[in-house]
């Protein structure tokens, strides 16, 4: 029994060597990240002071990086499976965001509390804020949006389109990423170029429809990964602009496009994706609920029909989206149009895309199945059925496996979502509040009611904090990662108490 | 002539005793021990228990003296394999393989084997809706661009009666023979058609359905 | 060999998973054919590429597995005759420039290196590195 746990703790370290070198890579490749919202010092040298809490914790992550890649790295090319994967996923979406919660604490003047909250609601694209923006300098808020534009792209992708690093497929799947084309790399590289493209096109547009280049920039990023964050504390109300508003709603529909998807278009392939579940499932939805809320929300509320309209519209699409824009505040929407809302953040964009949510594909899926069970209870009981469903470019048959997979899924995201509004009403908020918020939260969307703020209680902060990162990497990576980690520092431990003696990395 | 045909099952069984009476040699290549033994009871033909497309099993049912060769497995690349070997290696002059992928027709075409497949064949029997009772041996023959159809005529078929010669059919059809009582005649303008004749067909596909219909006077 | 080519290869047993995994390693583009879904277990999770369950004989098929597209088409299934066909559509319908198939039986290699067809018979190789072995040992 002994002979094994030793055996296996020296096989573990050969593995974490990796794992913490690739992690390492990882953290070397956001610091430089960090360092780009400097660019900003371009156009307003006067803030040239803030540098200091930008290159500090970049030059940290980065040493620690480079440490950690020089130390550890091994000389076999080692295989990396899916559970090695989920582990550095884990660890480096951690370090990341604590890292980046820095210049929040140093400049803003947030606890640590509140730092890592708009640390995490920005690479987990929520935006979701405790800071006040008409007090943040330039440098903080494009720090902000380059935060949502790097997470939404995902730190598999990033790492994946950089020169050195593994080559397998599983760290994409850890983060939920599938591949456009039969090899990960030229896959990575593509969706890194199609996020570029629409980035282009997305900021040329918003300058085009009215806003300033600065926030042409910021909103861009924040659309396209369906974040958020704006500068303005009105959001998109600020303009108050039908241009602008369109402009936004196209970004944040490509943003909340699975880039299979987007890429097929790009291909030509309109009748394969035509076929498409989720393009059918937002068709149904946008439609069916801008109009639900025109007709019993938005009519009589706002000065003019054309502003009710325009509100029910985009409303519905940050929402599905979960985007986070928002034209208006929700004091003095009826519970029906929070009803809406609420079942809209729920449902979720695309699936391998910026956003968050149950995602509509498994929506789609559990009312497929609902509509061949019923066809089926019509059927001769020994008849054979089998259950076609469109994937990309050709039809899949869906079997039990993955419908169970997806209703486990849905079990845990709406258990997160009942815990997470019972702390909130535990804290003293009301009902509506409290499922809205934390709707918003798990689905990493962004709208807010009002709980969120920097006068929240600390319990509320990290239970959001724990909904955006849950809802963001898929609960199972989470949980499988963390009970890896346990299970293996434990093996560890205890190899080192059986043998009495510090092991100088021996066999490995 | 000698006939070599690799293969199994009813259709073997059933092609084998057409040749046989026609008066043709026939070998059998069959890769299943108990099918052998029961053709060989069956049957006066020399069969070969083996895998028709490996060489050796080939050769030693005599290929090189075969006129030609058949190749009736389910696979059709067992087929295309039996085909290209008997032609390359023992120069069998006329290489005959059943393809089950109506696709893999004009592909096995480019490679230099010719192919029949029957799937186009049924397929085209059930979209012209005619009663099958009275269509027999329907071949699609020159690659599908002549079909040979024999039909047995009806007393209320609308030909009946009728000299051919005041016949009113669509161009490019053509009635090749008369079977009358066991007697097979070329018929000429001025040949009556009768009650119970079997007439042999020839038309082009395009217009084989009205060419039926005119006959048969169905209106499907 | 170029960097990244986009390569077919038809049957997922011990050859067709090694080389497909090595392929993909090395940064190619792979699709895998088999007709048995279980065989794709034998992939590693190095693999990067696609996978088609059907059979290769059907030109829809290979179509879906867009055989047209391939420099390379590479067939390793555990019948020679599967291979040969595959190799040859590919090189015939879809103008594929380099096919290879893997052939067992010594015999039938010959007969297929006059159409023109790339083989490499594990039998032939494998006889040959023996019959050297034996050779040297004897000489010495």
């Amino acid at each position: 029994m002994k002979e094994v746990i030793v055996r296996k703790a020296s096989y573990l370290r050969q593995k974490y060597r990796m794992i913490l070198s690739y992690t390492g890579l990882i953290l070397v490749l956001c610091a430089v990240l960090m360092l780009t919202p400097l660019l900003a010092l371009i156009a307003w040298p006067g803030e040239g002071s803030q540098a200091r809490v930008f290159l500090v914790p970049a030059v940290l992550m980065a040493a620690l990086g480079i440490a950690a890649r020089q130390l550890l790295r091994s000389k076999a090319d080692v295989v990396l499976n899916v559970q090695e994967a989920g582990v550095i996923v884990l660890l480096s979406w951690v370090l990341v965001c604590l890292f980046s919660a820095w210049p929040f604490m140093a400049l803003m003047g947030l606890n640590f509390t509140q730092a890592v909250f708009e640390s995490v609601s920005g690479w987990t694209t929520t935006g979701l804020s405790v800071v006040d923006v008409t007090q943040a300098s330039h440098v903080i808020l494009l720090w902000r949006s380059i935060m949502q534009l790097a997470g939404g792209a995902g730190l598999a992708i990033i790492m994946l389109s950089s020169i050195t690093g593994p080559t397998g497929p599983a760290l994409s799947v850890a983060e939920g990423r599938e591949q456009l084309v039969p090899h990960v790399r030229q896959s990575a590289k593509l969706v890194m170029m199609i996020y570029s493209g629409y980035m282009v096109v997305g900021i040329i547009a918003l300058r085009l429809a009215g806003m300033n280049w600065f926030d042409a920039v910021n909103h861009a990023f924040a659309a396209l990964s369906t974040g958020g964050f704006s500068t303005h504390p009105e959001s998109i109300g600020y303009w108050n602009s039908a241009a602008v508003e369109a402009v936004t709603i196209t970004l944040m529909f490509f943003g909340n496009l699975s880039f299979v998807t987007a890429w097929l278009l790009l291909r030509g392939r309109f009748r394969a994706v035509g076929h498409n579940g989720e393009i059918r499932l937002m068709a149904v939805m946008i439609t069916l609920c801008a109009i639900l809320l025109f007709l019993l929300t938005t009519r009589g509320l706002y000065p003019t029909l054309g502003k009710s309209v325009r509100v029910a519209v985009f409303e519905t699409v940050t929402a599905l989206t979960t985007t986070g824009f928002s034209t208006v505040g929700y004091g003095d929407w009826n519970s029906f149009g929070w009803v809406v809302l609420i079942v809209l953040m729920l449902i979720g964009g695309g699936t391998c895309s910026t956003a968050g949510g149950i995602k509509q594909y498994r929506i789609y899926l559990l009312w497929k199945s609902l509509v061949w069970e019923l066809r089926r209870s019509l059927l001769p009981r020994t008849a054979v059925t089998v259950n076609p469903v469109w994937e990309a470019d050709r039809q899949v048959f869906v079997n039990d496996t993955r419908l169970r997979q997806i209703g486990t899924f849905v079990f845990l995201y709406l258990l997160t979502f009942a815990v997470g509004s019972a702390v909130l009403t535990a804290h003293g908020y009301g009902l509506k509040e409290a499922l809205f918020e934390y709707a918003s939260a798990v689905g990493t969307v962004g709208l807010s009611v009002g709980v969120t703020s920097p006068s929240a209680p600390t319990g509320v902060l990290w239970a959001e904090i724990v909904g955006m990162f849950l809802g963001r990497l898929e609960f199972f990576v989470i949980l499988a990662g963390t009970a890896k980690l346990l299970g293996d520092s434990w093996a560890v431990v205890y190899s080192r108490r059986v043998t009495g003696r510090f092991e100088q990395g021996a066999g490995v | 002539m000698k006939v070599l045909i690799v293969g199994g099952g009813k259709p073997v069984y059933f092609l084998c005793r057409t040749f046989l009476d026609k008066g043709h040699e026939v070998t059998v290549i069959n890769r299943d021990h108990e099918e052998c033994v029961q053709m060989a009871r069956r049957l006066k033909v020399t069969v070969v228990h083996g895998d028709g497309s490996d060489p050796n099993i080939l050769e030693e049912a005599g290929s090189h003296g075969a006129d030609a060769v058949l190749a009736v497995t389910p696979n059709d690349q067992d087929n295309l394999a039996v085909c290209q070997l008997a032609s390359i290696q023992h120069d069998v002059p006329r290489t005959i393989a059943l393809v089950n992928d109506p696709d893999n027709k004009n592909v096995f075409k480019k490679l230099g084997v010719t192919a029949f497949s029957t799937t186009r064949t049924i397929a085209s029997m059930i979209e012209q809706r005619t009663a099958l009772d009275e269509i027999i041996n329907l071949i699609p023959v020159g690659e599908g661009k002549v079909n040979i159809t024999e039909i047995k005529l009806q007393p209320t078929f609308p030909v009946v009666g009728k000299l051919l010669r005041n016949l009113s059919l669509p161009t490019d059809s053509l009635i090749a023979v008369v079977l009358r009582n066991s007697d097979a005649v070329v018929p000429r303008g001025d040949t009556e058609l009768r009650a119970g004749d079997r007439i042999v067909l020839i038309t082009l596909p395009a217009n084989h359905g009205p060419v039926l219909k005119a006959i048969t006077g169905e209106t499907s | 060999m170029a960097s990244d080519l986009f390569i077919v290869i038809v049957g997922c047993g011990r050859l067709g998973s090694h080389l497909a995994n090595q392929l993909s390693r090395a940064g190619h583009g792979v699709v895998t054919i088999d007709a048995d879904e279980h065989a794709f277990g034998n992939l590693s999770p190095q693999y990067s590429g696609f996978r088609v369950e059907g059979d290769a004989t059907e030109l829809a098929v290979l179509k879906q597995a867009k055989v047209d597209k391939a420099d390379l088409v590479i067939s390793t299934t555990r019948d020679d005759n599967i291979n040969l066909m595959v190799a040859q559509v590919a090189k015939t319908e879809f103008g594929v420039t380099r096919v290879l198939a893997r052939v067992f039986e010594p015999r039938r290699e010959a007969i297929y290196r006059r159409l023109g067809v790339e083989t490499i018979c594990p039998t032939s190789v494998a006889a040959d590195l023996f019959l050297k072995s034996f050779i040297k040992e004897g000489s010495t």
